[in-house]
């Protein structure tokens, strides 16, 4: 008896906090087990030389000095953050154009919305497939078109050059990524109340006073969002990499994860791949912490 | 009039017999078998085994590019196939990370172990013990169209020796036409190369790695060099389509099969599927040449082993014992053009007369195969030193930084 009266004898402060404590155990249960868990597996294994099969050893630092030397890992770094900066500009000045354009709810609008968002559907697997046979210079569709065109005097290796590799990937991923984009500032852009355009035109404000004065400031926060989420997305490519260009020509799109991935079940050095992967952690949370502070709220 | 319980009754025990079967199969053996793509005779062994035996064979075919990978990630995962078909050259890695059944006393009680190929049987050898036996032979070697040899005033008969006459070839036959080209090679594709491009090197008397491989010689051999040099005349003169620069190998043998390429390095494994798909294509095989003559081969193809952990070694290495044996080695492997795994049975009845064959056996006798656990990382691997080192010579002309490149990171990944 006495248990049950222990329980209800708890004052209403008290009983409002243990709801509370249930109602966000399932998602610390989750949390727990696929992030905390794996992240703590991760940091002990990096102390590790930890092969696929076989055995193990404690070797201290020695997989994070090891970082420093490894030519390829300093190279997929660069590439990394050179692709993340070049692809990120071009998914959301086409996102906000895109977004401006199926703003308004005017008949019909929902057809175009769908087609802009339908290869965010599509899997990036797939996606980067399908782009493989439409660059193949003997029956790719590109191809095709430039050389009807006769914009090209013969069908160009699209992949197979290093900075050309780069740009159709980025064309590729900016196609199958600028809908989500569009989505997230378009929520943004609905959320602005039509009032404050109102009154800026009566004091004659033009197109870009509005943009730069109304639209992005109150989009700030949706904007934010966005740019953590496709600046992460980015730096933790793989996929398309990994299908494309197989990290080639001369080994030039050779993306962070594609090396974590090669280190890790290709040269099964798996204590290394995890030193690798907290370091990408580290830089990850740098950089979202950088992105929050430039874009917080002033006031 | 029968209560409903008798009926109940009835309809249970119907239900339960109908049952027995079922449970009769659970305790049928049905085995796993991986093996990667390119093996031609695999499928039909396994179909062979299945219809004559209780026990079941399950094959997957895994992309070799991926194989090891995969082969890796089962086998952490405690969830390795019963029997492998691996490429021979991995065999020191998972051997020596005892991810293999020791099959010493098995192949000790066969009459013909002696007769097994050798490099085979060198390759699945680990500290003195049997790992795994020979299931796929295949020696690399030079295939040639003879239609376009004599429409370029080539004698077929005689074949190039050495590489000015392999050079001189190539460019007589690339000036057919816009569409014929002299060569093909994979340059995507890094061990198309380790398998073709490594014996112009060895038959000039030259390697990338020292006699007991615990070194790099990359940047210290003048013929590495030369026959980088060769190959880059090669693609700078377009002996080559300029799509081989990428391909990843999935044109590695049907390119040839187009009938617009004059010459191109093959294996074994090829001429199965000329004889069966393309009888009609009129080719021939030479040795791949050294620099001033001589001839090497890289001896190549799978060995078959069964993975540690598995609860049916027993019967798969029945499976793989009759995969041995003379009916399957004649009607299977001679049969579809494939050199048998013992040596005694390359004079068949389906070989003879076939000089094609006798050359792709005699291939094997010039042989040549590294023995090294980190073969997958140094040459297979597609982000590999191998590779890249092909790439910026051949592609980018860029010879001196390619060896240098080469030399530095096969001494890394052989110090560990």
């Amino acid at each position: 008896m006495h248990k049950q009266t222990a329980l209800l004898n708890l004052s209403w402060e008290q009983r409002r906090k243990l709801t509370g404590l249930l109602f966000v155990l399932p998602t610390v249960a989750f949390v727990t087990v696929f992030f905390i868990i794996p992240l703590i597996m991760t940091i002990y294994m990096s102390f590790h030389d930890w092969p696929l099969f076989g055995e193990r050893a404690h070797i201290g630092l020695e997989n994070y000095q090891e970082l420093g030397k490894d030519r390829q890992y300093l190279k997929s770094l660069d590439f990394t953050f050179r692709y993340t900066a070049l692809v990120t500009p071009p998914i959301f000045i086409l996102g906000f154009i895109l977004a401006s354009l199926v703003r308004r709810n005017i008949p019909y609008i929902g057809i175009f919305r769908t087609i802009f968002f339908l290869p965010v559907v599509i899997g990036l697997g797939v996606s980067s497939l399908l782009w493989v046979w439409m660059l193949d210079d003997r029956i790719g569709v590109f191809n095709k078109i430039l050389l009807d065109l006769n914009l090209v005097p013969k069908a160009q290796l699209f992949l197979g050059r290093p900075n050309t590799a780069m740009n159709v990937i980025i064309l590729s991923v900016v196609w199958k990524t600028v809908g989500f984009t569009m989505i997230l500032l378009l929520a943004g852009l609905q959320a602005i109340p039509d009032e404050l355009y109102e009154s800026a035109e009566v004091d004659g404000a033009g197109y870009f006073r509005k943009l730069i004065y109304i639209t992005l400031p109150l989009m700030r926060r949706f904007i934010a969002l966005a740019l953590i989420l496709s600046v992460i997305g980015s730096v933790l490519s793989f996929d398309q990499f990994y299908i494309m260009t197989r990290g080639g020509p001369r080994n030039s799109t050779i993306s962070i994860v594609f090396w974590i991935f090669n280190n890790s079940f290709t040269y099964f050095k798996m204590g290394y791949g995890a030193a690798m992967s907290i370091v990408l952690l580290g830089i990850l949370v740098a950089l979202t912490g950088l992105q929050l502070y430039v874009l917080r709220e002033k006031d | 009039m029968y209560s409903r319980k008798s009926i109940q009754l009835v309809l249970a025990l119907v239900l339960i017999l109908g049952s027995l079967p079922l449970a009769a199969q659970d305790d049928q053996i049905n085995m796993t078998m991986w093996v990667r793509a390119i093996n031609f005779q695999t499928q039909e062994l396994v179909d062979q085994w299945n219809a004559n035996n209780d026990s079941q064979i399950e094959l997957t075919v895994i992309p070799s590019g991926e194989f090891v990978t995969k082969m890796g990630a089962a086998i952490a995962a405690g969830e390795p196939p019963d029997i492998a078909s691996i490429d021979l050259i991995y065999t020191p890695a998972f051997a020596s990370a005892g991810q293999l059944v020791d099959i010493t006393e098995f192949v000790r009680a066969l009459p013909y172990a002696d007769d097994l190929t050798p490099a085979h049987m060198n390759l699945g050898l680990y500290e003195g013990r049997n790992y795994a036996v020979p299931t796929a032979v295949d020696g690399s070697f030079m295939a040639f169209n003879v239609d376009l040899f004599e429409q370029a005033g080539l004698d077929p008969e005689n074949p190039p020796s050495n590489w000015d006459e392999f050079l001189e070839a190539a460019r007589a036959i690339n000036d057919l036409g816009d569409d014929i080209y002299g060569y093909w090679f994979s340059m995507g594709c890094a061990g198309c190369n380790a398998f073709t491009f490594l014996p112009f090197i060895w038959a000039s008397g030259g390697d990338v790695l020292s006699d007991d491989y615990s070194e790099a010689t990359i940047a210290d051999d003048p013929i590495v060099r030369e026959a980088l040099e060769l190959y880059n005349t090669i693609w700078e003169e377009g002996l080559v389509p300029e799509g081989a620069s990428i391909d990843n190998g999935s044109n590695f043998v049907s390119a040839f099969t187009g009938g617009n390429i004059g010459m191109a390095p093959l294996g074994n494994f090829a001429l199965s599927l000329f004889y069966n798909d393309h009888p009609d294509l009129n080719f021939d095989i030479f040795h791949i040449p050294g620099k001033d003559g001589g001839a090497a081969s890289f001896g190549g193809g799978d060995v078959i082993a069964i993975p540690s952990g598995t609860e049916h070694a027993e019967e798969a290495w029945r499976f793989i014992e009759w995969t041995m044996s003379d009916d399957p080695q004649i009607e299977i492997y001679a049969a579809n053009g494939q050199i048998p795994v013992r040596l005694a049975l390359v004079d068949n009845k389906y070989f003879e007369g076939d000089e094609r064959q006798s050359i792709a056996a005699s291939a094997l006798a010039v042989g040549h195969t590294p023995y090294t656990t980190v073969y997958n990382d140094l040459f297979n691997d597609p982000n590999g030193p191998w590779l890249e080192m092909l790439q910026v010579a051949i592609l980018d002309g860029d010879i001196d930084g390619a060896l240098e490149l080469g030399q530095e990171r096969f001494t890394q990944i052989m110090e560990g």
